[in-house]
């Protein structure tokens, strides 16, 4: 239902010299400067799928999604969503999709809550009944009742984005982009609007895209996910796969009362490795949690050197997408590294 | 069409019960507006205590002229000001992506995003000034003049939008053109004048270049015989359609442009 065909767009930068001097003289002389945000990539997404788009910031996740939902043209490459190319189509497209962006409020900021969905009731064309099913359900769910009333702009930022949750799904989108919608919010928030995405996917099958930093909306959520980095693919496929290759590691750092002198111990050689630490005082060691025990580790570190604290790291989405980038700059390519799983 | 009158209506619906809900800013608004123009009206009433005739306009010429462009103006406040308001509202806060995923024409949504109060204090100053203003003009009114001052305030209306909407496109390109809009919007001042008293090079500019004349004077010189524009007045309406399909078209270029940079 998505298809994504070397899809490239490039950004066109004005070049400044620092300072006032850099600033007059662009303002005579100007320099553009050329940045390739996303540089030709290919998916598919079935209806129904559940895709967690990751990557650090800046890796050309927004860029995608504008594109997607149409508000972006592609400098060359080709989109379709339902059959339609989105930024030729923009507003057909749009009655078929639902979107959230985490930082920004897609309701009307002066008006109570109640009032906004009936505007997009009227934008969207709703049925009546359909409304009425939808918002008695989603109040439930959500627990939206109490803040029916209140205008968006007096609400936190957790019952906004609950709201905001509600608002995107309201028409029944058979896709819904979801950007980083629980960014800042504590974790009951979280889990109530995990919950939603997923019982929203399962009734109505809606499709649904989903960028986040957070590792637990990947696992709660989705089935799939697509790594970019650099405005390039570096991995497309299932959580599982990924999670059994990466999902093992383990890092542990631990803080020494002299690094000077550290080595790595003859007992671990081979099976851990010696990650790069900046901090004075830490050394920091990744290992295969399937085939070494966190207590050995721990144990043979204490047996050598005095250690003040340590700390044990869950796998985080930022280490995985590291990783896969330095395999692939070490000449092998994505592919390989999974078949080597 | 029809799809959006109510829809249209709807959003009017909302904004009204939050004005309704805010009953003080609303009066305080209303309030301001009517007592800047009755200012700028006194400054006038204070220089015919003066002198007679200016250029051979009288007192209640000028007041006619004056209301025309009050009224016009008011539709432009009440229902369009939100133009004002692309660049710093729409565009730098990137709130204009929002509207962009929806199933409406994004100009359609900047419009019916507000529905500003003060205009109506406007409205109300300006049929005060054309109630006062008419029954001393020489002038016999039908149900032909009536409809013809209804369809000339309408075209000063829409000439009002259409200059602010060229004049706001601007911010697709650089972020906030707020600044050249309200430059622009300063000369529709001169408007409230009869033309004929400025320099040629002036009247021209007003008239063809930012074609605020049509605003105020034309509009108001097809019912003042001595004008010697009572023909030139019947294209009024039409330099108003014009002037919207210009600025619409500005707009959708604007917006593709918006399109391939982003914000």
């Amino acid at each position: 239902m998505i298809t994504v065909e070397n899809l490239k767009k490039e950004y066109k930068l004005v070049k400044r010299d620092p300072g006032l001097k850099g600033a007059i003289k662009s303002l005579f002389n100007r320099k553009y400067e050329t940045k390739h945000a996303v540089k030709g990539i290919d998916f598919s997404i079935e209806q129904g799928e559940t895709v967690g788009y990751i990557g650090a910031n800046g890796a050309g996740k927004s860029t995608t999604i504008k594109m997607l939902t149409g508000i972006l043209t592609p400098t060359s490459g080709k989109v379709t969503v339902n059959g339609l190319v989105p930024y030729e189509n923009r507003q057909k497209n749009a009655v078929n999709i639902g979107v959230v962006f985490g930082q920004r409020t897609q309701l009307f900021w002066d008006i109570p809550v109640r009032e906004s969905y009936n505007l997009l009731k009227h934008i969207y064309e709703i049925p009546e009944h359909e409304y009425e099913e939808t918002i008695g359900m989603f109040t439930e769910v959500l627990n939206l009742e109490p803040l029916l009333g209140i205008p968006v702009r007096q609400l936190s930022l957790g019952q906004k984005m609950r709201c905001e949750l509600a608002a995107a799904f309201l028409h029944r989108p058979s896709v819904v982009y979801l950007d980083e919608p629980t960014i800042g919010l504590d974790i009951a928030v979280k889990v109530k609007i995990r919950k939603f995405i997923k019982e929203m996917n399962q009734r109505w099958g809606t499709t649904v895209l989903l960028t986040t930093h957070d590792m637990q909306d990947i696992e709660e959520i989705c089935d799939r996910i697509i790594i970019i980095d650099g405005g390039t693919i570096l991995y497309d496929g299932g959580l599982d796969e990924i999670k059994k290759q990466f999902g093992q590691k383990r890092v542990i750092h631990f803080e020494l009362a002299d690094k000077e002198k550290f080595v790595l111990p003859a007992s671990l050689d081979g099976q851990v490795e010696l990650l790069p630490n900046e901090e004075e005082t830490k050394v920091s060691l990744s290992f295969d949690h399937e085939t070494v025990k966190s207590s050995f580790v721990i144990s043979e570190m204490m047996s050598m050197y005095e250690i003040g604290d340590l700390n044990i790291a869950d796998p985080k989405i930022e280490t995985i997408v590291e990783e896969l980038y330095n395999k692939q700059e070490q000449g092998g390519k994505h592919e390989e590294i999974l078949a080597n799983s | 069409m029809r799809r959006y009158t109510r829809l249209y209506w709807e959003f009017a619906k909302s904004h009204m019960k939050v004005m309704m809900e805010y009953r003080i800013d609303f009066l305080i608004g209303v309030f301001s507006v009517m007592l800047e123009q009755f200012a700028s009206i006194f400054f006038v009433k204070v220089v015919f205590d003066h002198i007679e005739q200016i250029n051979g306009w009288s007192f209640y010429e000028i007041l006619f002229i004056y209301g025309i462009a009050a009224t016009g103006r008011s539709i432009h406040q009440i229902f369009f000001d939100n133009l004002w308001t692309l660049g710093w509202q729409y565009i730098r806060p990137g709130k204009l992506d929002r509207l962009l995923i929806r199933p409406v024409n994004p100009l359609f949504h900047v419009v019916a995003d507000r529905l500003h109060q003060d205009g109506f204090g406007q409205l109300i100053i300006g049929l005060i000034i054309l109630g006062t203003a008419i029954p001393q003009l020489d002038l016999v009114w039908g149900a032909a003049e009536i409809g013809m001052l209804v369809i000339m305030i309408i075209s000063s209306g829409l000439i009002f939008v259409a200059i602010n909407l060229f004049f706001a496109t601007f911010s697709f390109w650089m972020i906030d053109s707020l600044p050249i809009v309200w430059a622009v919007f300063n000369m529709s001042d001169f408007a409230r004048y009869p033309l004929t008293i400025y320099h040629k090079g002036i009247r021209m500019f007003l008239t063809w270049v930012v074609p605020y004349g049509f605003t105020a004077f034309y509009p108001a010189a097809y019912f003042i015989d001595k004008s010697g524009y009572k023909e030139f007045a019947l294209w009024t309406p039409v330099a108003a359609i014009v002037c919207c399909v210009i600025a619409y078209a500005f707009w959708n270029r604007g917006l593709k442009a918006f399109a391939s940079t982003g914000s």
